[in-house]
Parts: structure tokens; C-alpha cells; sequence
């Protein structure tokens, strides 16, 4: 019988360690959330290298929130220490005087204690506790990366070496755009203090309007840690839904005609303009804004290697297994932070909806710029690029092609909406200069 | 109240900063571009003066064929040399000597939307 009664114990200890008693509601709404994302991933392929690792990272700290798990140190009697099969001599002690009720609530044995008396005549009883630290859990390692603010400019490296900034030199009139849907960010940042949020929160609140998931991790690392989360996870999962979430306010705001226009081919940019550039970029902002230094220098740091030709090698490490390493590190983490019981609270659902509202905002000043453009020049620019300012590269571009071409099917607006793109993220990361700078 | 101020304050300060410097580096990039354009077309110049004699037939006829007039958008001399032997491989020995080689318009060629359109389907 004995043999049934052990069998019934071990089956009661392995459910209530299971998911199915520890797991709260949240949990479960986030993980349906995470079965969404994955679903958009995989079958929509809607940016899939972001949210991908974002969803399975979600799925992950909410079935087992351990993985995200802070290190601790526990204070362990000898007993306990042994009792958890530990070794006391591996452990550092403290020891801690006791009064006798302390000495009764915590059931130690008043053998195992070395009786102390003080001056004024009262007893107490030497207790000696085994420090024993428990390491913290696998995503808890990797997120350090991102709470130090390490993967962004990594990034940026990255992106740096992937990113041809030829459009741009050779029409540098796309930095207007990359500059207009800047102004959505600080337009939100007012919509924030207004809703109650601390100028810090509102400032990494307001930045998920760059639609630059490196940037904003960034500011909030800087400015309010504790946000982190919440903000990385609307600012990855935007730059993601860009093709759900672009389109109609593109559409909502030109007109048939200007959608259809055929832009001019951009003029061929020699290698030493191409080599020239990311150190006069970097000389410029590093100089006028030193706080957007780490992600701008990076961003040129890698563009260099790139265009320099002579460090290929290097240059293919920062585009590809450098940027994929730090992808999967990030994104899985980002995705941890969501954990349900932190996440699903107003503060972080008001942040969500703000993030949503800057990137809208940020989209369409781009395009509302893009349209001056298109009236000043007398119709020779495609509005259609404007939106293209947010800094979500290459999606951003991409989905101006995909508007474009919707209209008018010979229509190649990609090499143009370029431009703005990579000008975007060099004006998020001023922007990001500028709110660090204000703010911290 | 006092947060709203400084909110109000930051959105004027960060549009006029994060535009003011995307203006000057507009300003720098199309000052160096210039520069750099100006540059080259004159190394290329300098490289065009010095013509090398390989065949007597050849230099006979180059003689005989005043040099195509380009227009002014600089039309680099290794497209010219393209055109000139796809027109010479057309023509064959029938006589003909090219006058003028034009850019016929800014759009791009079928050949240049099927490239286009090659590298762009996935999106």
C-alpha cells in the first residue's frame, strides 16, 4: 500500500509544481497573446526575426516565470543547509543576535544557538545563518544586455553594416522627412505628462513613436528602467505590425494622383562620398548631442566597415552573426518581460495605447511632410515615402513601395523611401539624444 | 501644470534641435557631394585626354568618326564605349559613325523594371 501512497505524493507535488496551479489569469491571456504573434510570424511572416523570438519569449516566462527569475541569497539554518542536501562549507556565513521570541518563531534549537548576554542585562541567543545564493534564472542572464543598454548600439552596429546610405547622400532632402516623423514622439510625450506620467516615464514612452526598437530600449534604460518592459515589447511588436499598421493612415492621407507618382532615379554616389559620410555624421551628432553618441557612433562604426571595403570580414560578422546573436538574445528576452501579472496592469495598457498613438503620429507627419515636399517641388516627390521617416528599417521603406505599387504597378519607390528611413534612424537617435539629454 | 510647461517646452526644443542638425547635415552632405562630384568629373577628364593607339583600322576609323557629342549630364566614357560597340554590332560594315548620344528621358527600360521587379517581389 505504502507504494500507492508515494506514488499519490509524488503525483500531488509534481501538479502543484506544474503551471496548472501557480499560473494566474494574466499568464494565460499572455500566452494566447504570444500564440497570436507567433501565428502572425510564422504564417503572415509580418517581420518574423522580430517577433518570432518576442512571442517565444512571451509564451515562455508566463508558462514558467522562473526563467526570468532575479538571483537571490537566502539566510539557511545548519539544518536547512542540510536538509536541502547542500554542503554548508561551500556557503559564506552571517550571524544575527536573536531575542527569545524570534529565537521560538523561527523553531531553531536553542542547543544549535550561543548564548549571548549584554550589558544592560538582556539575553540573546548568537545565531549563524549559511548565505545561500540561488542563481537567477536563463533569461535573467541574457536581459542584461538589454537593462545596460549593451544589444541597442550592437544593433546599430549591425544595422549599420547592413544599411546602404546612398539614397540618402544622394538625395539629402530625405533627412526633412526622417526629421518630420520625429515630431511624433514629442507630440506624445505631451499626451503623456497630460495622462499623469513623470517627464522620465513620458520621454521613454514618447520614443516608441521612432518605431526604433534599439533606441527605444535605450532612452528607457536610461531614463526609467522600470518601464523597460512594457516598452520594449510596444516598440519591437509596432515596428513588427508596420504593414497592418502603416497602410491605411498613408492612404487616409494622399490622394489617388499623388500615390501613383513616378519618382526621378537618384543619381549614382561614389564610394568616397559613401566612406566620407558615416564620419561626418558621427563628428556632427557626437558633437552637438553626445548622449545620442553610443547608438549613432555604432550605427556609423558598422556603415564604415561596410564601406570602407577593407575590413570585410568584420563587416560580415556585424551583419550577420553578431546582429543574429544579439537578435535572439534580445528579442526572447523582450518577449520575457511580458510577463501576465506585471503586464496586464492600466499603467502598461496606457502605455501600449501611447506608444500606438506616437507611432501613428510619428507616420503620419512623415507622410503630412512628404506632401509639402510633393507640393513644393511641383509633384517630383512621392508623399507615399514620408512615412517611410519612422526609423523601422527596411519595413518602413517596403511598405511605401508596397503603397506605391498598389497604385501604379511600374512604381519603384524603395531606393527613394529609403532615404527617409536611414534618415529616420538617425533622427530617432537624435531625438533619443535630445530627450536624454533634457531629461536625465 | 508644471510638467505640462516643460512638456511643451521639450517639444519645441527637441523639433528645432533634432531638425536643425538633419538641416546642417543636408547642408554638409550636399556641400561634399558637390565637391566630390566636381572632383571626379575632373580626374575623369584628365583620364579621357591620353588615347590609346592599339589598331591602325581602329585608329583609321576613330580619326574618320568625329567623337559622338554627349549631352550635358556627363554620360560616363565606359557607357559611351558600350553603346558605340552595340551599335557597331549591329551595323556591322555598313558606314555609320554615331553624332550623339542622349539620354532619352528619365524613366527606366524594360530591361531596368524587370531587374526592378526581380529584386523586389518578396515585398
Amino acid at each position: 500500500m505504502d507504494i500507492f501512497y508515494q506514488l499519490g505524493d509524488i503525483i500531488v507535488k509534481l501538479f502543484n509544481a506544474s503551471g496548472l496551479t501557480s499560473l494566474s489569469w494574466e499568464n494565460y491571456v499572455m500566452i494566447a497573446i504570444s500564440f497570436i504573434l507567433m501565428f502572425l510570424a510564422i504564417k503572415k511572416q509580418y517581420e518574423p526575426l522580430l517577433l518570432l523570438p518576442i512571442a517565444f519569449g512571451m509564451m515562455l516566462v508566463n508558462i514558467f516565470p522562473g526563467i526570468m527569475g532575479n538571483p537571490a541569497t537566502q539566510l539557511m539554518t545548519f539544518q536547512q543547509v542540510q536538509a536541502a542536501g547542500l554542503d554548508p562549507a561551500s556557503y559564506t556565513t552571517t550571524s544575527q543576535l536573536l531575542t527569545m521570541e524570534q529565537v521560538v518563531q523561527q523553531n531553531l534549537n536553542l542547543a544549535d544557538l550561543r548564548p549571548v548576554l549584554m550589558n544592560d542585562g538582556s539575553q540573546f541567543y548568537e545565531a549563524v545563518y549559511y548565505n545561500v545564493t540561488q542563481n537567477g534564472g536563463l533569461f535573467y542572464y541574457l536581459y542584461q544586455g538589454v537593462h545596460l543598454g549593451i544589444f541597442p548600439p550592437l544593433i546599430f552596429l549591425g544595422i549599420g553594416a547592413m544599411t546602404d546610405f546612398g539614397p540618402l547622400i544622394a538625395n539629402p532632402k530625405s533627412f526633412i522627412l526622417g526629421a518630420a516623423a520625429q515630431i511624433g514622439i514629442f507630440i506624445t510625450f505631451i499626451g503623456a505628462t497630460i495622462l499623469g506620467f513623470l517627464p522620465k516615464e513620458a520621454g521613454s514612452i514618447a520614443i516608441i513613436g521612432g518605431a526604433d526598437g534599439p533606441t527605444a530600449i535605450f532612452v528607457t534604460s536610461q531614463l526609467s528602467p522600470e518601464l523597460l518592459g512594457p516598452i520594449a515589447v510596444a516598440a519591437y511588436s509596432y515596428m513588427a505590425l508596420v504593414p497592418i499598421i502603416q497602410p491605411p493612415i498613408m492612404k487616409l492621407l494622399t490622394t489617388k494622383k499623388e500615390r501613383s507618382i513616378v519618382m526621378e532615379q537618384l543619381r549614382p554616389v561614389s564610394k568616397l562620398e559613401k566612406i566620407l559620410f558615416p564620419i561626418v555624421v558621427v563628428v556632427l551628432v557626437a558633437i552637438l548631442l553626445p548622449d545620442a553618441a553610443p547608438l549613432v557612433g555604432m550605427l556609423m562604426l558598422g556603415n564604415l566597415f561596410k564601406e570602407s571595403g577593407v575590413v570585410e570580414r568584420i563587416a560580415k560578422t556585424a551583419q550577420n552573426e553578431l546582429m543574429n546573436i544579439v537578435t535572439i538574445f534580445l528579442g526572447t528576452t523582450v518577449g520575457a518581460t511580458a510577463s501576465g501579472t506585471l503586464f496586464l496592469t492600466p499603467k502598461t495598457l496606457g502605455i501600449i495605447a501611447l506608444g500606438l498613438a506616437a507611432f501613428c503620429l510619428g507616420t503620419a507627419c512623415g507622410v503630412l511632410f512628404g506632401k509639402i515636399m510633393c507640393w513644393a517641388t511641383h509633384g517630383k516627390v512621392n508623399p507615399l515615402i514620408g512615412s517611410a521617416g519612422v526609423s523601422a528599417v527596411p519595413m518602413a521603406a517596403r511598405i511605401s513601395q508596397k503603397v506605391g505599387q498598389e497604385e501604379n504597378p511600374a512604381n519603384f519607390l524603395l531606393m527613394h523611401a529609403m532615404g527617409p528611413n536611414v534618415a529616420g534612424v538617425i533622427g530617432s537617435a537624435v531625438a533619443a539624444g535630445v530627450l536624454i539629454s533634457v531629461l536625465k | 501644470m508644471e510638467n505640462l510647461g516643460r512638456a511643451f517646452t521639450l517639444l519645441l526644443a527637441g523639433f528645432v534641435i533634432v531638425f536643425v542638425v538633419l538641416v546642417l547635415l543636408i547642408i554638409i552632405i550636399t556641400l561634399y557631394g558637390k565637391i566630390i562630384q566636381a572632383a571626379q568629373r575632373n580626374a575623369d577628364k584628365k583620364k579621357q585626354l591620353p588615347k590609346p593607339s592599339v589598331d591602325p583600322s581602329v585608329t583609321k576609323k576613330a580619326v574618320t568618326d568625329p567623337a559622338p557629342e554627349q549631352d550635358s549630364e556627363e554620360i560616363p566614357g565606359e557607357i559611351i564605349a558600350v553603346i558605340a560597340a552595340a551599335v557597331d554590332a549591329v551595323y556591322g560594315s555598313k558606314p555609320h559613325h554615331i553624332k550623339k548620344v542622349k539620354r532619352s528621358g528619365r524613366m527606366r527600360s524594360a530591361w531596368g523594371n524587370a531587374g526592378l521587379a526581380e529584386n523586389t517581389r518578396p515585398f
